[in-house]
């Protein structure tokens, strides 16, 4: 199996997966030459994400690293958020092969939208 | 530890018990070269001489005309840039959902000066032969079409194909690699001169295949070096290989009679018992005309490769039909060829069953894939 095994838990066991209402924040991440998107809601208090839940299409590395995305970034601040590299997500699902490296891009493009979009929201843009 | 069921067929099969027992010979006592003209030499040749008489036997064929190679790749480059070779020029038929390895070496040609028609196909795959009369032309010199489509099933009309090109006097050549072993071939009823056939296909061993030419053929080698193969094909033949194989076609014309309703019965029960449980999922393929183990489905709204992973996980080895290589995902051309929807064609799984496959088995599939696709559009966000 090339997936680590924090890939595959993730993919075997969503964490965190579906929408969420009235969110603080939400934003999208795609990569249109896969077609796969991820969406991810945030819930907001002082500053911190205390809530994170995802929607994502696409092959198992995508889907497994919104699970663990949304682990990652649950009691950060939205500050450092805005600037989540691909790395640090990618980190936190174990790694990807190569040619799954994009899952990682998908996340967190999504993470830091929603953390835009959120800090719009509380007019700290 | 999960069940493990194998229902991938189409890519590879396992040797055949009795395939290996003929095999094991020839790695061992009779190791001889069959080019050598002692009694270690003669023992390999007549092992080889042995397998080309049941492939031919099988393809009611004659023994000279069947050509071993290195596998069903080899032999359609052989097939095609062989009738190129002897010609020099001219214009090429096919169809568009055919292997790579027939659509890139008529690519090839082309970009060498040759003109190639890709003939489209009908809704469930099927090429219709009027389209091939229509595309022939003065200086047509190959039409090259594959038996059966390794991805959804359909088995193209290649006897009605094989009367026009023989008709007009035009080399007609058949990707037989999904078919040789599974169901009946007659090289002189379909009017074929060349046919492609494969080893691991069909229970025998990877790394060995062959090319049916029939006597008269203008073809020119395309591995040159010494006079094996009757100087068709050069280098030393894959001896083991060449006795599986040929072990393997004579056990299929044995068994391949009984099993074909046997496995379509499993193939049925699988599709209907999935569609019968998943909202959204759709057959590819001609409803009966197709491979007796051959299901490839479409599930709406879902990646195949998510599919692939889910089964996986569960034991189940099966295949997608979008191929998500460097971050880029092409859905399936065969698929998109059939006029499938994109949104459902990245969805496509192709299940193939083979001799092994039980009616357990299936159930164990369908009792996974249901509450794995119906997981995988739980976290799916709403794109369409």
């Amino acid at each position: 199996m090339r997936y680590s095994e924090t890939l595959l838990d993730h993919f075997r066991n969503p964490r965190n997966a579906g929408m969420m209402r009235e969110p603080d924040g939400v934003g999208e991440g795609e990569y249109p030459e896969c077609m796969d998107l991820a969406r991810v809601y945030l819930r907001v208090r002082r500053g911190r994400v205390v809530e994170a839940r995802f929607q994502s299409y696409g092959c198992g590395p995508t889907i497994a690293t919104s699970s663990a995305g949304t682990e990652l970034i649950t009691g950060a601040p939205l500050e450092e958020l805005v600037e989540l590299s691909s790395a640090r997500v990618e980190r936190a699902v174990g790694g990807l092969p190569e040619d799954r490296a994009h899952a990682a891009e998908v996340v967190s493009a999504a993470i830091r939208a929603a953390a835009r979009d959120a800090l719009g929201r509380m007019g700290r843009t | 530890m999960n069940r493990r069921v194998y229902l991938d067929h189409n890519a590879s099969t396992p040797v055949h018990p009795e395939v290996l027992e003929a095999m094991l010979p020839y790695f061992g006592e009779r190791f001889g070269n069959p080019s050598s003209v002692h009694a270690f030499g003669r023992e390999a040749r007549d092992g080889v001489e042995t397998a080309r008489e049941r492939v031919a036997e099988f393809l009611r064929a004659g023994k000279d005309e069947i050509v071993f190679t290195s596998g069903g790749t080899e032999s359609d480059n052989f097939a095609i840039k062989g009738v190129a070779a002897a010609r020099g020029h001219g214009h090429l038929i096919t169809s568009a959902i055919e292997h790579h390895a027939v659509l890139r070496t008529c690519q090839a040609l082309e970009a060498q000066g040759f003109e190639a028609t890709y003939l489209p196909v009908d809704g469930v795959g099927m090429v219709d032969p009027d389209d091939v009369k229509r595309a022939l032309r003065p200086d047509t010199i190959l039409v090259s079409l594959m038996h059966a489509n390794s991805e959804v099933g359909t088995i193209q009309p290649v006897a009605a194909v094989g009367q026009l090109t023989r008709e007009r006097g035009i080399p007609f050549h058949v990707d037989a690699v999904q078919t040789c072993g599974k169901v009946p071939i007659d090289v002189e009823a379909f009017g074929i001169d060349l046919l492609s056939f494969s080893g691991h296909k069909i229970y025998g061993p990877k790394g060995v295949a062959g090319l049916y030419i029939r006597k008269g053929t203008k073809l020119v080698s395309v591995q040159h070096g010494g006079e094996h193969e009757r100087r068709r094909r050069a280098g030393t033949e894959n001896v083991p290989g060449i006795v599986g194989l040929g072990r393997a076609v004579e056990i299929r014309g044995r068994d391949m009679e009984a099993e074909a309703p046997r496995l379509a019965a499993l193939r049925d029960r699988l599709w209907q018992g999935i569609s019968a449980a998943a909202p959204e999922v759709r057959l590819n393929g001609h409803a009966t005309r197709r491979l007796p183990g051959t299901c490839n489905m479409c599930f709406r709204h879902v990646e195949s490769e998510s599919v692939v992973l889910g089964l996986d996980l569960k034991g189940i080895g099966v295949s997608a039909g979008s191929a998500c290589t460097s971050g880029n995902v092409e859905p399936s051309y065969v698929l998109v060829a059939m006029g499938v929807p994109v949104d459902w064609a990245m969805g496509s799984v192709r299940c193939s069953l083979g001799r092994s496959t039980t009616a357990e088995d299936i159930d164990y599939v369908i009792e996974s894939v249901v509450p794995l696709v119906a997981k995988l559009r739980s976290l799916s966000p709403a794109r369409v």
